[in-house]
């Protein structure tokens, strides 16, 4: 439901790019949801039922091979579990974080070892069918916010893992507060609809035709870390769209790229800078990660238990995805042309526009030929001033990017803070600022309706905070 | 409640989340070295290093350095002697001196940078940085006097 | 000309009849200075009196100083230090004289007090009128501590001499620390005998026109711990930011709804000020525990006013207010009169007539105007950092209710101030918040509330005619200058007055009283009393030299072209120093001859004549600041790029050419006339705003440019060699750079601007117009 909800969110109100148009309205979205719920309801109730699965005591921890932990560890780091199982600040998979919908506030599960309130009484078996069909030990039906759809290809091995590792945490009694999803969508039988729809249960099945390193990648991106529950476009039901894969969407707020040969960022996402980024979540040529990203990669892909191997091979994965050899000696020309424009403004200036950015940026966006700084976030590379819609632009320029080393908080790339100046600029200079940049920076189109989607985006607040 | 490293000590600021970092140095820890100019990040009084980075403090929530080191001028050097600082002194760069706490400390992360920086490093970098007085002249031929003694060896 | 352009005595040299000279001992150490009456310098030293009397009430407080037994030498600042090492350089005129040893000077800025007399830095002053004073009350000391440290040492004084803090007599010495602590070096000199002393040759001297030592005040500057009027605090404070009213006078407060406020956590409440003295009308107080809570509460305060006559003043409404009463040829003063300018005109062959207007400028002082307030054992205290105490001192008792001599100001560093702290509307502010809820209130104004409250440059109107007799000479000039006047609101018994008794602001006509022998002369000073009653209009670094010089200096150009002479020679040949413009000694000795030879050296150094690039062009102006009285002669020799396509100036370099007399230090000089030409630049290309219904347009940084690193050119500055009276520095280099620019735009392009500041907009008007 984390995927559907945003999905709704951000068709309702948000303005969104040339794929990710605006056409879906709530009032659309709810019929199809009711009609949903009645055809799930009326026709399929009975396949709804799903058997609950008997309690066990909970695991000794010592009875886990160190090996398979050990393993299980870095499988969640790579799936980014703590993201939406820890409060801010809390003991982590105690669940508790809250996931902000238009349809109310899903709760994270407690998934630490606690009999009564987390998964200490679940067995292997029950653990595996709520990974593979999203099916709760009691029998209940899991919401699609949790992404079994992906899970589902995990190995039998993996799974075994994940779940000594999971045992193996410390027990915290956190009984998690109630979603607030209103009826019927909190009625969880009815998501059998939801399943019968968009949801097949089947393992991952590898391409023999490539490598052994894109096979693991593929794997550790669409089994583990559920990549296109972001960067793939969704049906009006939250379904994603077979036919476009990580061709971008809105997420929460904001646009995931595209990861395919459509992302528009200026130097081709090699493996070698998507290595970087997953790691650290900054790289020279693209910037600092931010929005929820930074929650797959801080406290997650970048701990040292995920092997730099496991990394490597998702950023092949993706670097093949987008064809980055193929445009590769792109890359340096974008990067000259880039820096080139760097210094644009910096002196004896008339322009009002190129006075905003001088005096509010430059002093720590500015770069040197003939390499960028990963400190220095260079605005002409940044994928925030390439893409079709401004949304991110407008995203970091109001609300700014923290610092803040509670997993759940984590924004940007470590020790990178970017001051908010949502109460420094008006609407229409947040808006100039971005189309000077537009223009100056770039070679895309002008954006449309600057004023109004900044002023859309600060009425609903910071997204994601 | 938040906690972060400010010049070294570890510090916990009362003041709710989103208050100005600007105003939990200066008023509820008492280092006042750092000045509130424009209060919109567009003058550079205020700013002070997060991770070692220049930033202006007058529009970071406080929240936002959670866990964070902190430095301002005062913490720059124990003895108040980086190299920039005995540029200034040396140049006899301030005039009323109110923007230079802030100067200083962006000039810092300019060095860390750009060691040799060209002028057009320092036109950019130093581009948010007013200084009422003009003293501009005396900045820029002090930035180029403390990256000499910094190739030197003499600081870090 | 009228030389002594005003008769307000508090820009006069210290009047030293009636004193005497006092050095006199005090608790450890001793004290040396103007004594407040030749009596009391008399009657301390032959009183016996086992408590001695304070050094308050014994000596002029702005001219004394003291030497511990450690040989510390103390020396009384009661001007503020707003940038200008103002401090250091008046003690380095004691110091030399006294041959102190400068590791062991320091220098104390006093507070306020009523008693003190008059408390004013402002019009580049300060040095100019303690020189001769401060010398002399060194030398008297060197002079007293040689006859006791010889008599110490057992020899005669003649065999003594004074150095680095220490007597010497050939190879045996002793410090002024230990004469102070074994000798007795009470005296007392009548003024006959100080007027006797004589004062070093510039052969001797070791500080003054040396870079030897550094400001004192610098090092507190570059880590952090120079304490600024922001970072005054007391225990059990409160903070409070004012909301604004919409007009400047006449707002009244109509109702208060904080229902908003109220959630804020640290709000206290929010007060509408009763403010007897009328300075700040209408003004609410919002109170809270921390700044960011009275910040963040202000914005949530809601205050409905009924506001004053000028709440739909705009900006075209003052320039027009300016015009018709320029055009009307009754009222105004008139600061230069002569008989039949009129005639002349009537029956010249050939006229030109001009205007030259200038927007509203801001301060814009980085430090955001602040105070603290509190009432302590019965006296006001109002910590905060002012340019003219003495000024708002007796407001601020009529504010409160109180006399002057419980209030006191303390003195802080001042970030910046250019003419913004000379009102000290603030205090008043702040006192009255102390006062409404009895207890210590610390007031910040963020800066859109500083912009709105700014008692800004007024925006100014110049016609500026001249004309040719029938010998081609120039028969006659006309000038008439409309502009608010900042004194008639701060100080309005310090107006001067002209030969019929009309008063007039000397702040709001001084540069049009120019040195140029241009035949029969009137100047007209008229007083813009819309602005007036829209805005307290302010003092604003360089006042109106910065801005009645660009309509002389770009004038005297346009005239030149129009004569088909070259420029510098046209100047050159109406510099004459003949008449009005020969010059008074001491401090004007050499008159316009002075003027000239800044201007040719200046053409000189930046290649006057030589060929240009397309588009680019040099333009040369030069002027004398702040006053006729004391003028700093400056010259600027500006050279300018053009682009055609978008208006855009581009100042490549600035040649600077400046004679101030004596240059006390050269090094701080320097600083100074950089930083007023860049001033000068900044407002000549970037700085201005407009006024929309009785309010400045524009309230901060994303909308009101000021200069910036990258828009610095390079810079050259050159000072004349002089040995003539200090006069004053902190200023004058800000006038000559706008008509600078303004004639260069011409040589580059053909094009004329005649409005400040320049917008490209303007510029493209101008080439339109040209081709």
């Amino acid at each position: 439901m984390r995927e559907m909800a945003s999905e709704m969110k951000s068709s309702s109100n948000r303005a969104s790019g040339t794929d990710w148009k605006r056409t879906p309205k709530t009032r659309r979205v709810l019929v199809g949801s009711l009609l949903a719920v009645f055809l799930a309801g009326v026709v399929f109730f009975a396949l709804a039922w799903r058997p609950s699965i008997a309690p066990v005591a909970r695991p000794v921890p010592g009875s886990f091979p160190a090996d398979l932990v050990a393993k299980g560890e870095a499988l969640s780091a790579i799936g980014h579990c703590a993201a939406c199982h820890t409060a801010p600040g809390g003991q982590p998979f105690a669940g508790g974080y809250a996931l902000h919908t238009p349809f109310g506030i899903i709760y994270g599960n407690n998934i630490s070892p606690d009999p009564a309130t987390g998964i200490g009484a679940w067995s292997p078996e029950a653990f595996t069918r709520a990974m593979r069909e999203g099916v709760a030990r009691d029998g209940s039906h899991l919401l699609p916010a949790f992404p079994y759809y992906a899970f589902t290809q995990l190995s039998d091995d993996d799974i075994k893992a994940l779940y000594a590792y999971l045992m193996t945490r410390p027990a915290a009694s956190n009984t998690v507060p109630a979603n607030t999803i209103p009826a019927p969508l909190r009625i969880r039988a009815l998501q059998e609809g939801w399943k019968i729809l968009f949801f097949r249960s089947a393992r991952f099945r590898p391409n023999p035709s490539k490598s052994a390193e894109w096979n693991r990648g593929a794997y550790l991106a669409n089994a583990l870390g559920d990549c296109s529950g972001c960067h793939t476009p969704r049906n009006v039901l939250g379904g994603e769209e077979g036919g476009h894969p990580y061709a971008g969407w809105l997420i929460e707020g904001w646009i995931a790229p595209a990861l395919t040969d459509t992302n528009p960022s200026p130097v081709p996402w090699t493996q070698q800078e998507l290595f970087t980024y997953l790691r650290t979540g900054v790289t020279p040529l693209h910037g600092a990660t931010g929005s929820t990203m930074a929650l797959a990669i801080r406290g997650a892909l970048d701990l040292p238990v995920v092997p730099d191997s496991d990394v490597r091979a998702i950023s092949l994965y993706f670097g093949e995805m987008d064809r980055a050899s193929a445009r590769a000696n792109n890359g340096e020309a974008a990067t000259q042309e880039a820096l080139a424009s760097s210094s644009l403004g910096s002196v004896q200036e008339h322009d009002p526009d190129a006075d905003l950015y001088a005096s509010a940026c430059m002093s720590c966006h500015y770069n040197r030929a003939p390499t960028p700084l990963a400190a220095r976030p260079e605005l002409a590379l940044n994928s925030s001033l390439s893409l079709p819609e401004p949304t991110n632009f407008i995203q970091v320029v109001l609300n700014g990017v923290s610092n803040t080393e509670t997993d759940n908080n984590t924004e940007g790339a470590a020790g990178l803070v970017m001051p908010a100046y949502g109460s420094s600029l008006t609407n229409s200079e947040v808006a100039r600022l971005a189309a000077y940049l537009r223009r100056t920076r770039t070679k895309s189109p002008p954006w449309n309706d600057l004023e109004k989607k900044v002023a859309s985006i600060r009425r609903e607040g910071p997204a994601y905070h | 409640m938040t906690t972060f490293d400010l010049n070294g000590r570890t510090v916990s600021a009362r003041s709710p989340d989103d208050t100005p970092l600007l105003w939990v140095i200066r008023d509820e820890l008492g280092l006042t070295g750092t000045k509130f100019g424009c209060g919109i990040g567009f003058c550079g009084a205020c700013t002070v290093h997060v991770e070692g980075r220049a930033t202006r403090s007058c529009i970071t929530p406080v929240g936002a350095v959670a866990g964070a080191r902190v430095t301002t001028i005062e913490g720059l050097d124990p003895q108040g002697k980086h190299p920039l600082q005995t540029a200034w002194l040396e140049l006899q760069v301030p005039q009323c001196g109110y923007c230079q706490s802030g100067q200083i400390m962006q000039a810092a992360t300019l060095l860390k940078d750009f060691p040799n920086p060209t002028d057009q490093d320092i036109n950019a970098v130093m581009a948010g940085s007013v200084c009422r007085c003009m003293t501009y002249v005396r900045i820029r031929k002090a930035i180029k006097l403390a990256a000499a003694k910094m190739q030197g060896g003499a600081h870090e | 000309m009228n030389s002594g352009l005003s008769p307000h005595g508090f820009r006069a040299p210290y009047d030293t009849s009636r004193r005497g000279f006092l050095i006199t001992m005090i608790g450890a150490g001793v004290m040396l200075g103007y004594a407040r009456s030749g009596l009391a310098a008399v009657e301390s030293l032959t009183k016996e009196t086992k408590a001695p009397l304070s050094p308050n009430e014994l000596f002029e407080p702005t001219i004394w100083y003291g030497i511990d037994t450690n040989g510390v030498v103390t020396v009384n600042i009661l001007r503020a230090e707003m940038g200008q090492h103002v401090g250091t350089a008046l003690a380095r005129i004691v110091a030399d004289e006294l041959e102190a040893d400068w590791s062991k000077v320091k220098i104390v800025i006093v507070d306020s007090d009523p008693k003190w007399g008059l408390m004013i830095t402002g019009g580049s002053w300060s040095v100019w009128q303690s020189f001769s004073v401060l010398s002399r009350s060194g030398a008297a000391g060197r002079i007293a501590l040689i006859e006791e440290g010889a008599k110490l040492l057992g020899v005669s004084p003649k065999a003594c001499t004074a150095r680095k803090g220490a007597v010497h007599a050939g190879e045996r010495s002793i410090l002024y620390g230990d004469i102070v602590a074994r000798g007795d070096l009470r005296r007392g000199y009548t003024n006959e005998e100080l007027e006797k002393i004589p004062i070093k040759t510039r052969a001797d001297r070791r500080f003054i026109g040396r870079d030897t030592a550094h400001s004192l005040d610098i090092p507190s500057k570059v880590n952090g711990s120079g304490r600024y009027g922001l970072d005054a605090a007391i225990d059990g404070m409160i903070y409070a930011r004012p909301k604004i009213p919409p007009t400047r006078y006449d707002s009244k407060v109509i109702a208060i709804d904080d229902s908003a406020a109220r959630c804020i956590p640290g709000y206290i409440k929010s007060l509408a000020l009763d403010d007897p003295s009328g300075t700040n009308p209408g003004w609410v107080m919002v109170y809270a525990d921390t700044f960011t809570a009275a910040n963040q509460a202000t914005d949530f305060v809601k205050v409905k006013w009924e506001s004053g006559p000028s709440a739909n003043v705009s900006e075209r409404n003052l320039q027009q207010r300016a015009a018709e009463l320029i055009a009307d040829p009754k009222g105004g003063a008139l600061l230069v009169d002569d008989p039949g300018v009129d005639a002349a005109f009537a029956s010249a062959k050939r006229k030109i007539e001009r205007t030259y207007t200038t927007a509203t400028a801001m301060h814009f002082a980085l430090e955001p105007i602040n105070a603290l307030a509190f009432e302590k054992n019965g006296v006001f205290e109002i910590h905060t950092g002012n340019q003219w105490q003495s000024a708002i001192l007796p407001i601020l008792a009529k504010a409160l209710g109180r006399s002057q001599d419980k209030i006191v100001m303390r003195s802080y560093l001042l970030g910046g101030a250019f003419g913004r702290r000379l009102d000290g509307d603030y205090a008043v502010g702040a006192a009255l918040a102390a006062k409404a809820v009895g207890r210590p209130v610390k007031m910040v104004c963020t800066r859109a509330d500083d912009m709105r409250f700014d008692c800004p440059r007024s925006a100014t109107t110049q016609v500026v005619r001249l004309a040719w007799g029938d010998d081609n000479r120039i028969a006659a000039m006309d000038h008439h200058a409309a502009a608010g006047w900042p004194t008639a609101t701060i100080a309005p018994y310090f107006q001067g007055k002209d030969a019929k008794g009309n008063l007039y602001d000397p702040f709001a006509i001084q540069g049009a009283d120019h040195w140029y022998t241009v035949g029969l002369q009137r100047v007209r000073a008229l007083n813009n009393e819309l602005a007036d009653r829209t805005f307290r209009p302010g003092y604003l670094r360089s006042v109106s030299a910065g801005w009645t010089n660009w309509a002389v200096e770009s004038f005297m150009d346009e005239v030149a072209h129009a004569a088909g002479i070259d420029s510098v020679k046209f100047r050159l040949s109406l510099l004459d120093a003949t008449g009005r413009n020969a010059g008074l000694a001491p401090n004007s000795i050499g008159g316009a001859h002075r003027q000239a030879a800044v201007l040719s050296r200046c053409a000189q150094k930046a290649g006057w004549g030589s060929a240009m690039p397309k588009d680019v062009g040099l333009g040369i102006a030069s002027t004398f600041g702040q006053e006729r009285g004391m003028p700093t002669w400056v010259a600027c020799a500006a050279r300018v790029r053009v682009n055609r396509t978008n208006g855009y100036v581009t100042v490549e370099k600035m040649n600077i050419v400046i004679d101030c007399g004596t240059v006390i230090h050269p090094d701080s000089a320097e600083a100074q006339v950089e930083g007023a030409a860049l001033w000068g630049l900044s407002l000549a290309l970037h700085e201005g705003t407009e006024f929309v219904n009785g309010q400045p347009k524009d309230t901060n940084l994303d909308s009101y440019r000021v200069l910036r690193m990258g828009d610095v050119p390079e810079i050259d500055v050159e000072f004349l060699s002089s040995i003539e009276t200090p006069v004053g520095l902190g200023e004058p280099a800000v006038t000559p750079i706008a008509p600078a620019i303004s004639n260069a735009i011409f040589a580059a392009t053909g094009a004329r601007v005649r409005h400040l500041p320049i917008r490209p907009q303007a510029v493209l008007q101008a080439l339109a117009r040209e081709s």
